[in-house]
């Protein structure tokens, strides 16, 4: 398993190079100094420009420029940000744990989510329960998730005033307070939910066939002749094989999170990652920006390399090849 | 049903059905595919036909033009969904918005199959290092955040070229890379008939045989898979015209007339403006799903239906 997580983990290096090269070229595609932001881009004298393009190194040759970028990055030094004049590694560092709370919070939906309905579709199939469960998962499945959003905007916030529809965490509360962490919750549930409900539908689905497949299997008709309670078979022996394969849907979550994130972010108004990186879009905080799509693409990346490494754990096969 | 058609076979056992005729029948019986198929017909003639009816739909036909003397009107007899904040009508620019809406979804998917397809099948076919090279370049290309890449290539390209083409190369540029897995593993596993060691033999050139003999027989899975990207391109053009970086805003498309809905006061307020663009996607987005599931099940040989 070590020697298949290594190969892994140094296939990946060539991968990561390539998306810095991409990120770099984008960069110097973009208008002004995208990079390190220390242009102010206000300053428009000609003399002023030219002075600190030849001494942040722009008119060197490209390589040199990239591989100065790069280790500059890996580093640490993600350049300045031109809208708050601060480095942009403390822009993002401020915002990451709300985003972390976010996708923290709608995984744990999904999950209980999937597990209470997978269970009971798998335990009961083709009853009238297991097709409104299949129902319900193909409708959430087909609802793009930002038409979800302003409908649970729509109907939580404003009609029934459930939760609030915008921002992370009350004004007038004090930080560290347990109401502090209430209303952190308070802020966090219904973009969680509209954000985790949308990868619930094929963890069900995954779930319930699986247990049902597995219920045909020898080791269950064995438990069942020793006289083993049905509730006992399906929440223990069944349940303990059919979660495993579920870990691998974790590393392509991750993905899936990063894309959802953006979205609901902003609808939701909530100050994380993904509303950073539009608002750096729209305010032409270009360092920024590019330190955050090396930053996803990073993400994206080590989510596909830990599916990849669980497919490895739950099924020795694969290492093989 | 089943007793009925053992009947009927048993009447005319003269000619069996190509499996094109089996499919397009299995189709036809499937009462909601078939819905979908009707509805999603109605949309796209509906949008077709949206310059030539515009006159009849209210009297404000002007998609584009800003009507300060009629703002924000609840729907009525005149205006049957009512107006936006900028005072144009919802209805017409409902029928606008879907030419906008299906042509970005119908050309991102040609690409995305085009570009798919070609790679898939080549890597499949030839194998060895041309299959590792673009399989690696496959790879590459799925493991770019897609949102963020949108986002960052549009802004770049934004101004420079039309914003339409530029959101419709963007998008389907990006996302061919699970077609051509697909394809790929279809093609590996199918040249390993022996029809087509027969076609290699008799002296068929590799692209004779993918074009002939391979691409026919994986055609069913593009065509289904195809079907399902069509619908994840319509959101991909609304979710980003509805964050502000899809279609220009003063073009008429749903995620753009959806956008309106980020105002507090038209979303608590005014839902006549924002509630049927939402409506209406959600209905394209669950019909060609279901469409794309009656497909499945039509060209899958072994389903009984």
């Amino acid at each position: 398993m070590l020697k298949y997580t290594i190969r892994r983990l140094l296939g990946m290096i060539p991968m990561l190079i390539l998306i810095s090269i991409v990120v770099f070229t984008l960069a110097k595609l973009m208008p002004g100094d995208s990079l390190s932001g220390e242009i102010d881009p206000l300053n428009t004298n000609p003399e002023y420009i030219a002075e600190m393009r030849e001494k942040l190194g722009y008119n060197e040759p490209l390589p040199v420029q990239y591989f100065d970028w790069i280790t500059g990055f890996l580093q640490g030094d993600f350049g300045k940000s031109t809208r708050f004049k601060v480095p942009v590694a403390d822009v993002i560092i401020e915002k990451i744990p709300n985003t972390l709370f976010l996708g923290v919070m709608s995984l744990l939906i999904t999950y209980i989510l999937a597990f209470l309905m997978g269970m009971y579709s798998g335990r009961k199939p083709y009853t009238i329960g297991d097709n409104a469960i299949a129902g319900v998962n193909y409708i959430m499945l087909a609802i793009p998730s930002f038409v979800a959003a302003v409908f649970a905007i729509y109907f939580f916030s404003f009609h029934l005033n459930w939760f609030p529809f915008g921002g992370s965490v009350d004004i007038l509360v004090e930080e560290g307070t347990l109401d502090y962490w209430f209303s952190r919750l308070h802020h966090v549930l219904l973009p969680a939910l509209v954000l985790g409900a949308m990868s619930t539908a094929s963890y069900t689905q995954f779930l319930r066939n699986d247990i049902i497949e597995n219920s045909r299997k020898d080791f269950v008709r064995t438990a069942r002749a020793k006289g083993t309670p049905l509730k006992k078979i399906y929440n223990v022996h069944i349940l303990r094989n059919s979660i495993i394969p579920l870990v691998t849907f974790l590393g392509f979550d991750f993905a899936a999170l990063i894309g959802g994130a953006i979205i609901t972010e902003t609808i939701f108004t909530y100050p994380g990652i993904g509303q950073l990186f539009l608002d750096s879009v729209t305010s032409r905080d270009y360092p920024t920006l590019m330190a955050l799509t090396m930053l996803l693409s990073f993400l994206t990346l080590a989510g596909n390399l830990i599916a990849d490494i669980l497919y490895g754990i739950v099924d020795p096969r694969i290492r093989l090849d | 049903m089943a007793s009925t058609t053992t009947i009927s076979q048993q009447k005319k056992p003269e000619r069996s059905l190509s499996p094109w005729q089996i499919a397009r029948k299995k189709f036809l019986r499937n009462k909601l595919a078939m819905a979908s198929s009707i509805f999603i017909l109605l949309v796209t003639i509906m949008s077709l036909s949206a310059p030539f009816v515009a006159n009849f739909l209210s009297p404000l036909p002007d998609v584009t033009k800003v009507n300060i003397g009629s703002m924000n009107i609840q729907p009525n007899g005149e205006h049957l969904l009512g107006t936006d904040k900028s005072g144009r009508d919802v209805l017409t620019r409902l029928f606008y918005g879907g030419r906008i809406s299906l042509l970005v979804g119908f050309s991102a998917t040609l690409i995305v199959v085009t570009l798919g397809t070609l790679v898939g099948s080549i890597a499949g076919f030839f194998g060895g290092m041309v299959d590792n090279i673009l399989m690696r370049f496959t790879d590459f290309v799925l493991n770019f955040p897609f949102l963020v890449f949108v986002i960052v290539l549009n802004t770049i390209l934004y101004g420079i070229v039309d914003g339409l083409w530029v959101l419709i190369l963007v998008i389907g540029v990006l996302s061919w890379g699970g077609v051509a897995r697909l394809v790929r593993s279809k093609v590996l596993a199918e040249k390993e008939n022996e029809y087509i060691l027969a076609a290699l033999s008799i002296g068929c050139s590799p692209w004779k045989v993918i074009r002939k003999h391979l691409l026919p027989n994986v055609m069913s899975t593009i065509i289904v898979q195809a079907t399902l990207i069509f619908a994840s391109m319509i959101v991909a053009e609304a979710a980003l015209s509805y964050l502000g970086f899809g279609v220009p805003q003063a073009t008429p498309s749903w995620g753009n007339m959806l956008s309106s809905a980020n105002e507090p006061d038209v979303l608590q307020g005014k839902p006549w403006i924002w509630m049927p663009p939402a409506f209406i996607i959600t209905l394209t987005i669950l019909s060609i799903n279901f469409i794309g599931e009656g497909l499945k099940d039509a060209l899958n040989p072994k389903s009984l239906r």
